[in-house]
């Protein structure tokens, strides 16, 4: 009998988890609004930086490394704004809180679309990055998509919880980067001092260190909003 | 439990061991042989950093409290202690700064101490700016509370990270870390009273906070009573 | 005697120094329907919203099915049908994506096949495939209706089922409403007058600056005449 509800549970939960995420995909292949500016928002920003560093003509992958990360880190505040701004319409999100559906599945599942739009919007920008930057397409580049995968998880599962605060105060929009950015600083240094030593053709293996944190940063933000993630949806 | 006698008793016993400390770091403690005076500033930094990020972690605990068990009065520990913590921690981060431009010629310097405790000092930030912009949000407490937890359960890995980049590229300019290398036992006696001092210090203003805040959410409670029987009363007309 | 589905001891909420609820008391029994009558702003939609579990009491307490409100567990949620005046559907998805998504979020056996038949009952199969953001006002309260109502839920919270529908709408939204009682769900509706269901027997509260004032069978109701309201008595 126990194993039975276990079962039951466990489908359940999966079940609730596609549920949310096949709503959220369906919306935003209807809309595309996201995706589009995401990506077109990762461009710009790296435009900027090519400027702003005059790196027109300059070979660095530090200076690429860390360009790929500022692009990152913007569009990714963008996406988490909007992972749940769909539940604002019709007071949708009181409905999924009414549901049988557990506040930690509903977190997953908004996680995981978070995550899905911010790696679309990495693959972006890495092919932008190794262009502007003059880097070739290559192993090293390669190399790259575990580091920036263990980037993507742990700032969506930073900034998905941190929004769900931010979208019902006053100056939400400017306080999500003001809490995300020192909060994931960690992350931020570990993702670009392994790019750049993935991007100058250092083995994964050398950086294990860096590749530590990063995973450390995710377990602790993915396990936080998980268990948190029902006291700062509801209402009481 | 005498709020008020706990507070004056901590106020004497600032003012009693700062001046102590105070004497100790000008008249007493013999200077360090390689940076001279300069290696003084050494004495308020590490009560500083100690306090800033003790305090920190009291607003995680307090908030973990307060989502366990509801009650007002771990918010309000946890905002006198963002509040106090914060105080600390802008002073630690000015001290630097001051400190560091006529020694290096550098308004900063990012040593792995300094660049940690900023980290911290844009936490508190983020925090008390929270506070404001949602003060008018039934849930601000929560909210509060779940910042501050998942903040402080970072700082560790902002502490390992910021320590690995340090080592790798290190700061031209470097601070004395100083942990161990006080060789004079007037050192480490000096170090300790002014630990103590400042933990004074810091114990003594959280409770000046936390004893205001807890009087507004008494008065609070007392409005929403009032404004209970005041309905009722209007009932009987 | 079967235990209540709802009740309320005391129950107490605030928002900010204004009390909208006061000692209400409150049971129903299973199979047992209540209208909750009162102006606006008198605290009907409130003591719904905590009797769904969306907000917590101020003090004193709400149980259903037994269960605190503050800790309604999943079980006990997927038992719970709430109607109110957002209709928590999602404007982008048509009307039989969202009886989908909610079937699947609430276990139902069949969900697409459950989708078809409540966009039946309430009248909406012609429009299945049209995005909830072409729907009038009415069409949009008669989904909300059918979602509300798909799991067969053992209590219905209705939060003024009836506004914004004709006529047409209205006797849709009644049947859906004598169906659940016949098959034995509690229902607890509030309006700002006793509307009537013919064949269904409801108790009629009326609530008043947060306290509940008075009690009378629908009965009683009728006999002084049609739809006459309980205020201004």
């Amino acid at each position: 009998m126990a194993g039975d509800s276990a079962r039951c549970w466990a489908d359940r939960t999966l079940s609730g988890f596609a549920a949310v995420l096949r709503k959220d995909l369906r919306l935003e292949l209807r809309s595309g609004e996201s995706t589009l500016a995401l990506l077109a928002l990762s461009m710009l920003v790296l435009v900027v930086l090519v400027f702003a560093l005059d790196a027109a003509h300059v070979r660095s992958v530090e200076v690429a490394a860390g360009a790929l990360w500022v692009a990152m880190v913007f569009a990714g505040m963008l996406g988490a704004n909007r992972a749940l701004l769909a539940e604002r319409d019709n007071g949708a999100i009181r409905g999924l809180l009414l549901s049988p559906l557990d506040p930690g599945t509903l977190y997953a599942a908004k996680l995981a679309a978070a995550l899905i739009f911010m790696l679309i919007a990495e693959v972006g920008a890495v092919i932008l990055m190794v262009i502007f930057f003059n880097l070739d397409f290559d192993a090293s580049t390669a190399r790259l998509a575990p580091i920036l995968v263990l980037g993507a998880i742990g700032f969506s599962a930073l900034a998905t919880l941190l929004s769900a605060i931010t979208g019902r105060t006053r100056s939400g929009d400017m306080l999500l980067p003001i809490l995300a950015v020192p909060i994931f600083v960690p992350a931020l240094i570990a993702g670009v001092k392994a790019s750049a030593a993935a991007l100058g053709g250092a083995p994964l293996a050398s950086m294990g260190d860096w590749l530590r944190i990063m995973i450390a940063f995710d377990v602790l933000f993915v396990v936080a909003g998980y268990l948190l993630f029902e006291q700062v949806v509801g209402e009481n | 439990m005498n709020h008020s006698a706990i507070r004056n008793g901590l106020g004497y016993t600032t003012l009693a061991l700062m001046i102590i400390a105070l004497f100790m770091v000008f008249d007493y403690v013999p200077p360090e042989a390689e940076q001279g005076i300069a290696q003084l500033i050494f004495y308020f930094h590490v009560p500083l950093a100690w306090v800033a990020f003790a305090s920190f972690g009291l607003v995680a605990i307090a908030g973990i409290f307060y989502l366990w068990l509801g009650d007002q009065l771990w918010d309000d520990l946890g905002y006198a202690a963002a509040e106090t913590g914060m105080v600390f921690c802008t002073l630690m981060i000015v001290a630097g700064s001051i400190w560091a431009k006529p020694i290096w010629g550098t308004w900063w310097t990012w040593d792995s101490r300094l660049t940690t405790t900023f980290i911290l000092w844009l936490m508190y930030g983020g925090y008390l700016m929270l506070r404001a912009s949602a003060d008018d949000t039934p849930q601000v407490a929560r909210f509060a509370a779940v910042v501050g937890l998942v903040a402080a359960l970072d700082v560790p890995i902002v502490i390992a990270s910021v320590r690995l980049w340090r080592t790798i590229h290190p700061a031209v300019l470097v601070t004395r870390q100083g942990g161990h290398g006080l060789e004079d036992p007037r050192m480490v006696a000096t170090l300790l009273v002014c630990l103590a001092a400042f933990t004074a210090f810091w114990a003594w203003l959280l409770m000046l906070r936390f004893t205001q805040l807890r009087a507004r959410s008494r008065m609070g409670a007392l409005a929403v009573r009032i404004a209970f029987a005041r309905a009722a009363a209007a009932d009987l007309k | 005697m079967s235990a209540p589905v709802v009740e309320t001891h005391r129950l107490a909420k605030t928002y900010g120094l204004a009390p909208v609820l006061r000692e209400v008391e409150l049971r129903l029994l299973a199979g047992a329907g209540a209208f909750i009558v009162g102006g606006n702003g008198a605290g009907k939609s409130t003591l719904l919203r905590i009797l769904a579990g969306l907000e917590a009491p101020s003090d004193g307490r709400a149980l259903v099915f037994g269960q605190d409100t503050r800790r309604l567990g999943a079980r006990y949620r997927r038992r719970i049908g709430v109607m109110a005046h957002q209709s928590f559907l999602y404007p982008n998805l048509t009307a039989r994506e969202n009886l989908e998504f909610y079937a699947e979020l609430y276990s139902v056996a069949d969900p697409r096949a459950s989708a078809i038949q409540w966009l039946d009952r309430v009248g909406l199969a012609g429009v299945a495939d049209t995005r909830v953001r072409a729907f009038s006002r009415g069409m949009e309260q008669r989904l909300s209706a059918a979602r509300a109502m798909l799991a067969e839920p053992g209590l219905l919270l209705l939060d003024e089922p009836f506004a914004s529908l004709d006529h047409d709408g209205a006797e849709i939204i009644e049947a859906l409403i004598r169906g659940a009682v016949e098959r034995g769900a509690s229902v607890i509706a509030t309006a700002h007058a006793v509307p009537e269901i013919a064949g269904v027997e409801f108790a009629a509260y009326e609530i008043s600056r947060g306290r509940i004032a008075q009690q009378a069978h629908q009965e009683e109701v009728r006999r002084g005449g049609r739809l006459r309201t309980l205020l201004g008595r």
